[in-house]
């Protein structure tokens, strides 16, 4: 059977790690061996059947995004993360080349991990990518910008873009590798899973592509049901860190709505304020099947889990707490089925989208109404086909590696 | 032949990178087979230049605030990470995966504790590299860092069984592998201390080994000294201190020939710095050359470049910048060959500082003690003899 490594370099959300441990869990079912190289060891202790796996640390800048300005192309944000010197990217792809050619992956599934997308590729190892389409931008040069609500000025993207790509071609040069001529090169894969509809791509620009739906899970977790009483239904799954934490435990609180709710590590304080008899607040993350079939509002950051929630044609009000989240916000709140409040936002306008989004019954319909137009989509089945995917690439010959040590 | 695992956690810069390249090419020309695991991916081009395969060492999240005055080891590692149990649960893991790919006889940590607990764990022998801050003192509690000032063993006590308790939560059920008291967490099969003791933050010390700063593996631009009868001014500042623009100005007035070795400066910089009394270089330089016949090193009180002007019998002037160094800079004071500058307080009119260690002759008296007690140590041979020292723990 095969050797799948799972990389997660950039992006700093938990959905990361708890998509690629659904996809991994079901490859092990299927014999595979599975190592994780993710950027937050952290993270691995709320997954609970990770002791199976391999795990190593994914290189990454420790100086990540340091004296960087907004970034908005992938460009960017490279620049941020360590393809400022081809010094500090010959250090990370030394790393990924190690652990790979000691581990030995016969395929690396990635998520946000462009620096292990290169290492892969000089090896000549098969890859994909697995994510919601942020950290996979249209292959065009330069890459496009995601940044929307600013202008981007065109000869800024292609000298990020100039300068990264002299980055990656100085550090190839450390190994003696040929250079390339683009940045998609890097990115080049054997198959994209992008786990997202075009309506809410982060690059609604992206030439033709294929989308595989929203990749989550909602079979995991404690089981909940929704409490007896009146009032709407919402799901709430949100960091105690974000800014507007105690508006919406307080706005919620103050509501006759039914509430379901897992904010993790919430203090105990916070937690008593919210439970009630009609309030759950779970330790534990919950499992979301079963509540989603009559959910009235899912209160989120953004992350995997709205666009899955959107699937059950459940309206959301997001709080986006960076931009990959505020894109998927925003397209949300384009179809007409959800609302977001940014950070700086003021508290009136917390309580204010509550109210609206849980008496407004246009949101329900507009959910309801993307939601049917993929009625073959369930989580069950997305997996299902892209493992299938991945036993094809799988099965294809290996490629040959180009680091000159190799041959 | 014993497969040799290097891991470097923590402490910022190339001076942990520096300290351990060397030893590891000894231990590969001894016929052993020696992998990196550094916490920092933009220094990892330095030890695989060198040929070495190198992988990235787990990391733990620092806290967001950090204490800027931790009271002693314990504290300092919950500074560093330590109180995310998951954190470090998920770095134990990482490097239990990373020890069951390499097969390491014995690890040896460069301040790199989650890695010794990780080793201790899985019964790989352990030495420990330093130049003696990463070592803390073996005792229950383990003491206050300013060992001058009273401490309440109460609460030292406490930030131990904080620090041991997460560590224990982190190892679930090989929690019983564990040892009761915090300081035991990181024994080793031994310390070698590549330094000399009298720079040691907390030395003079039973339990380890000291065995000399090692030679400067990377060198540096040879600067000779130009002016025979002015005093000869040495400097190795950084251009992030805070208080550079200060000490440069003061620099360029003293009467004296000055050489400053500013790393990370540019290039243009260190031009519009230079006077004709003073040449600015933008990078390292051959520390050999220039401490012969040097009047007066100034520096941060990181290991190296003290261990060099001990040697060489120069005075000293430390600005440290960091509590290691800071905890170094006075062991040196109490030498008698150094002044120190302490960040935390207004800073001395720097000229008459300088001018001070320049001309009050027991600070000279001093100095030239230190270089007759280690005059002649040899610097190149230092990485040898460490090297030769874990070599014989991982064949043990």
């Amino acid at each position: 059977m095969a050797r799948i490594a799972f990389a997660w370099e950039m992006g700093g959300e938990l959905g990361h790690a708890m998509a690629c441990n659904s996809l991994a869990l079901a490859m092990r079912a299927r014999g595979h061996h599975v190592a994780f190289i993710f950027r937050e060891l952290h993270s691995l202790t709320h997954l609970p059947v990770i002791a199976a796996h391999d795990v190593f640390q994914a290189p990454v800048s420790i100086s990540e995004g340091e004296g960087q300005p907004l970034p908005s192309s992938l460009a960017d944000i490279l620049l941020g993360c360590g393809y400022d010197r081809p010094q500090h990217l010959a250090g990370m792809l030394a790393a990924w080349f190690a652990i790979f050619d000691r581990w030995k992956p016969d395929l690396v599934v990635t998520d946000f991990s462009p620096t292990a997308l290169l290492a892969a590729r000089v090896m000549g190892l098969r890859r994909v990518t697995f994510s919601n389409g942020f950290s996979v931008p249209p292959r065009l040069t330069p890459l496009p910008a995601f940044r929307f609500d600013q202008g981007v000025n065109p000869e800024k993207l292609a000298q990020s873009e100039a300068r990264a790509l002299a980055t990656v071609n100085g550090a190839l040069a450390r190994f003696g590798v040929a250079p390339l001529r683009a940045l998609a090169q890097q990115l080049e894969t054997d198959e994209d899973f992008l786990a997202t509809f075009p309506e809410l791509d982060s690059y609604p620009n992206r030439p033709a592509a294929g989308y595989w739906g929203p990749r989550v899970s909602f079979d995991a977790g404690a089981d909940v049901k929704w409490p007896a009483a009146g009032g709407r239904r919402i799901a709430v799954y949100v960091k105690q860190s974000m800014r507007h934490i105690d508006t919406l435990i307080d706005a919620l609180a103050a509501s006759p709505h039914r509430v379901a709710a897992f904010i993790p590590d919430l203090d105990p304080a916070r937690a008593a304020k919210l439970r009630s008899p009609a309030r759950i607040v779970s330790e534990r993350a919950i499992k979301l099947g079963p509540l989603l079939r009559d959910c009235d509002l899912l209160v989120s950051h953004g992350g995997n889990i709205c666009p899955g929630a959107l699937m059950s044609g459940v309206p959301q009000l997001v709080f986006p707490t960076q931009y990959e989240q505020f894109l998927t916000a925003h397209r949300i709140a384009t179809l007409g089925a959800g609302a977001w409040v940014g950070p700086e936002a003021p508290v009136a306008d917390v309580v204010a989208a509550l109210d609206r989004l849980a008496n407004d019954p246009s949101f329900k319909r507009a959910a309801q109404a993307y939601a049917a137009r993929y009625p073959g989509y369930s989580p069950a089945e997305q997996q299902r086909r892209i493992l299938n995917r991945l036993d094809e690439i799988i099965a294809k010959p290996a490629r040959p590696s180009a680091l000159p040590s190799a041959k | 032949m014993a497969r040799i695992l290097c891991a470097w956690e923590y402490g910022g810069d190339l001076g942990h990178v520096r300290r351990i390249v060397p030893i590891a090419q000894e231990l590969r020309r001894m016929g052993h087979e020696v992998t990196m695991a550094f916490r920092d991916s933009a220094f990892i081009e330095s030890s695989r230049a060198e040929g070495f395969e190198t992988f990235i060492a787990p990391l733990l999240k620092l806290q967001r605030e950090m204490n800027p005055s931790p009271l002693n080891f314990s504290d300092v590692l919950l500074n560093l990470g330590f109180k995310d149990t998951r954190g470090v649960a998920g770095a134990l893991r990482a490097w239990q995966s990373l020890f069951d790919l390499l097969k390491p006889d014995v690890l040896v940590a460069e301040y790199a504790p989650t890695a010794l607990i990780a080793a201790l764990l899985a019964r790989i022998r352990r030495v420990t590299v330093s130049a003696g801050f990463s070592v803390p003192i073996f005792s229950d509690p383990m003491p206050d860092l300013r060992r001058w000032q009273p401490s309440d063993p109460n609460i030292l006590r406490a930030l131990d069984d904080r620090l041991l308790a997460t560590v224990r939560h982190a190892a679930g059920a090989r929690a019983q592998l564990l040892p009761d008291r915090a300081h035991a967490l990181f024994h080793a099969n031994a310390h070698l201390l590549c330094t000399f003791p009298e720079i040691d933050p907390f030395g003079p010390r039973e339990g380890v080994e000291y065995l000399g700063p090692p030679a400067d593996s990377v060198g540096g631009a040879d600067i000779p000294w130009l002016n025979e009868t002015a005093p000869h001014v040495f400097a190795y500042l950084k251009p992030r201190a805070a208080r550079f623009d200060a000490v440069m100005a003061a620099l360029a007035t003293l009467d004296a020939e000055v050489i400053v070795a500013a790393p990370g400066l540019t290039a243009d910089r260190a031009t519009a710095l230079s006077t004709p009394s003073m040449r600015v270089v933008p990078g390292a330089v051959n520390l050999d050359l220039v401490m012969q016949g040097a009047s007066l090193c100034v520096s941060h009180a990181g290991a190296g470049v003290p261990a060099r002007a001990m040697a060489a019998g120069v005075p000293m002037a430390l600005l440290p910048l960091q509590l290691d160094q800071f905890l170094m800079a006075i062991r040196i004071e109490q030498t008698g060959a150094a002044v120190i500058s302490n960040p935390e307080q207004p800073a001395p009119d720097f000229r008459a500082w300088f001018t001070d260690v320049l001309t009050e002759p027991r600070f000279r008296e001093a100095a030239k003690r230190l270089r007759e007690s280690h005059g002649t140590h040899d610097f190149g041979k230092a990485a040898t003899r460490t090297a030769a020292r874990i070599a014989e723990v991982a064949q043990r």
